[in-house]
């Protein structure tokens, strides 16, 4: 089941966690009020899991942190996708939206956040959207790079076929791209949940940011650990559903590349 | 069964940055039924001559037409074999083949029927559900060739379709080749600079000169392997051991060392 990387890994985690309880409770080194001890640590996930914590159970905050990160993620891809496509493909949309995309690109998610809130308020529509910015970048680049990387024969031969304009894209040239494509995914859910925490500790009344935003206030480092934690495994957790989706769409070039 | 014609073509590369002219005034005709090879040193446009009857490349200047009509964008009457066979990786072999009848919207009953027929002829039973990239070289050559002949397109283009195979496989796919075309015969412009395997398949043989390319002489084999008998011989290697055979071959590697040695001087 897990193989010997795997183990290896675990090994460095369990090294990690044993050097945490060291520093922290075994020796003192490093103070509470610096680094939760585990037992801090423990602790505030029981408090935030059971009692509640920043108006809500983690269970509360996870699902609606995820809930926006999932939106925004969706409306990136449905978006940035088919603009890459389409720049990949045509040369004057290229050159239509590239010098816009090329200023617009530079400026970072979090700078839109203020826009972002006088426009649509502190709820979460402003959220969405800013996370939407910050996961569409690398969806249209590498959507873009994918059919730009294409193989000149195989479009030739689509062609030569007499494959009309709709059915070229659907099966020929989203297929022939869609390994850049997830790669440009994985960096889009990764945009995704760095921006969501920065969205979140600005305004936000429930979610992984604003209990990172109330424990700092509180000065309770036990449940920053926690809320950076959560973030960690969330993140982690859907990348990996990610890749399952990856590996069964592109089950022929996975095999191919063996 | 369609014609290709090639009327006072050129082809200049860069016509804006200068330019580079790659072919000066192609005239060649290819009848229907007929199997004409296009031979030359690499660099050459023999290739190019192929990308302009497949519509890829238009002429600088000149026509090239097929069965009389002047070809302005690739389409399925003119199918084209690669030499780096261009499959589409994600569908199957019997998706390969089928894409062109589907875009030609033949009802599924007779599509399967079809790319039954194909998969026959070209010995790929067995195969119809296999990724092109669980098969051989060879085979995907295969499947390559059954997706432009299920198509029954007007003529057959072929770009140095062996050109990317081992020697045996290579030898093996020649062989089915003029079985092909002995059992239903094509029309045929094949790209080659294997001075062999054009004199082994064609009914005639172009040979090209050097930049800018020029055609130097057609040579016509078939007269000579009808006279000679080759297709008796089941084999490559009988008929390449044939006195006629080895004449022609010469014959054309001469003249193409000619063109080498000129341009050196």
């Amino acid at each position: 089941m897990l193989g010997r990387r795997g183990w290896i890994g675990l090994g460095t985690i369990a090294a990690l966690l044993v050097l945490w309880f060291v520093l922290t409770t075994a020796t003192g080194w490093v103070s509470a009020a610096r680094f939760p001890s585990p037992a801090e640590f423990w602790a505030s996930l029981w408090q935030v899991s059971v009692r509640g914590y920043a108006g809500g159970q983690l269970l509360t905050h996870a699902l609606h942190s995820l809930k926006l990160v999932a939106m925004g993620f969706a409306v990136a891809i449905i978006t940035g996708v088919p603009l890459g496509l389409w720049m990949g493909w045509s040369r004057k949309a290229e050159a239509a939206i590239n010098p816009v995309f090329l200023i617009i690109r530079p400026i970072p998610p979090l700078a839109w956040i203020p826009l972002a809130i006088l426009w649509l308020g502190l709820g979460d529509a402003a959220k969405i959207m800013v996370i939407w910015f910050s996961a569409f970048v690398p969806s249209v680049i590498n959507s873009f790079a994918g059919v730009r990387n294409i193989d000149r024969p195989l479009i030739e031969a689509a062609r030569m076929l007499g494959t009309p304009h709709g059915r070229l894209v659907t099966e020929v040239i989203a297929p022939a791209a869609s390994p850049m494509i997830f790669t440009g995914l994985r960096l889009s859910l990764q945009a995704a949940w760095t921006t969501l925490v920065a969205a979140e500790l600005v305004g936000a009344l429930v979610g992984i940011g604003f209990i990172l935003n109330m424990a700092q206030q509180d000065l309770y480092p036990g449940m920053i650990l926690v809320g950076m934690v959560v973030v960690g495994l969330l993140g982690w957790a859907t990348t990996w559903l990610l890749g399952l989706a990856e590996k069964r769409a592109l089950a022929w070039n996975v095999a191919a590349r063996d | 069964m369609g014609s290709i014609r090639f009327d006072k073509v050129d082809k200049v590369f860069g016509p804006n940055t200068g330019g580079v002219k790659v072919l000066d005034n192609i005239n060649l005709e290819i009848g229907e039924r007929e199997f004409v090879a296009i031979v030359g040193p690499s660099g050459c446009g023999k290739t190019t001559c192929l990308r302009m009857a497949a519509g890829f490349e238009a002429p600088s200047a000149g026509l090239v037409s097929v069965s009389g009509r002047p070809v302005t964008a690739p389409g399925p009457d003119r199918a084209v074999v690669f030499q780096q066979f261009a499959l589409f990786p994600w569908k199957t072999v019997r998706q390969n083949i089928e894409l062109g009848l589907r875009n030609k919207k033949l009802p599924t009953g007779e599509r399967a029927d079809l790319v039954a027929g194909a998969l026959k002829l070209m010995n790929l039973e067995g195969h119809a559900e296999a990724f092109p990239h669980q098969l051989s070289g060879g085979m995907q050559q295969r499947v390559a060739i059954a997706r432009a002949y299920v198509l029954d397109p007007e003529v057959l283009l072929m770009d140095e379709p062996f050109g990317a195979l081992d020697a045996q496989t290579r030898v093996v796919m020649q062989e089915e080749l003029v079985r092909l075309a002995r059992v239903n015969p094509r029309t045929v412009l094949f790209i080659t600079h294997a001075v062999e395997e054009a004199v082994y398949l064609a009914d005639r043989v172009a040979v090209m000169t050097r930049r800018p390319c020029r055609i130097k002489e057609v040579l016509d084999i078939r007269k000579i392997r009808q006279a000679e008998n080759w297709d008796k011989h089941a084999r490559i290697e009988d008929v390449m051991d044939l006195e006629s055979f080895v004449h022609l071959r010469t014959q054309i590697w001469k003249s193409l060392r000619e063109e080498k040695v000129a341009n050196v001087v």
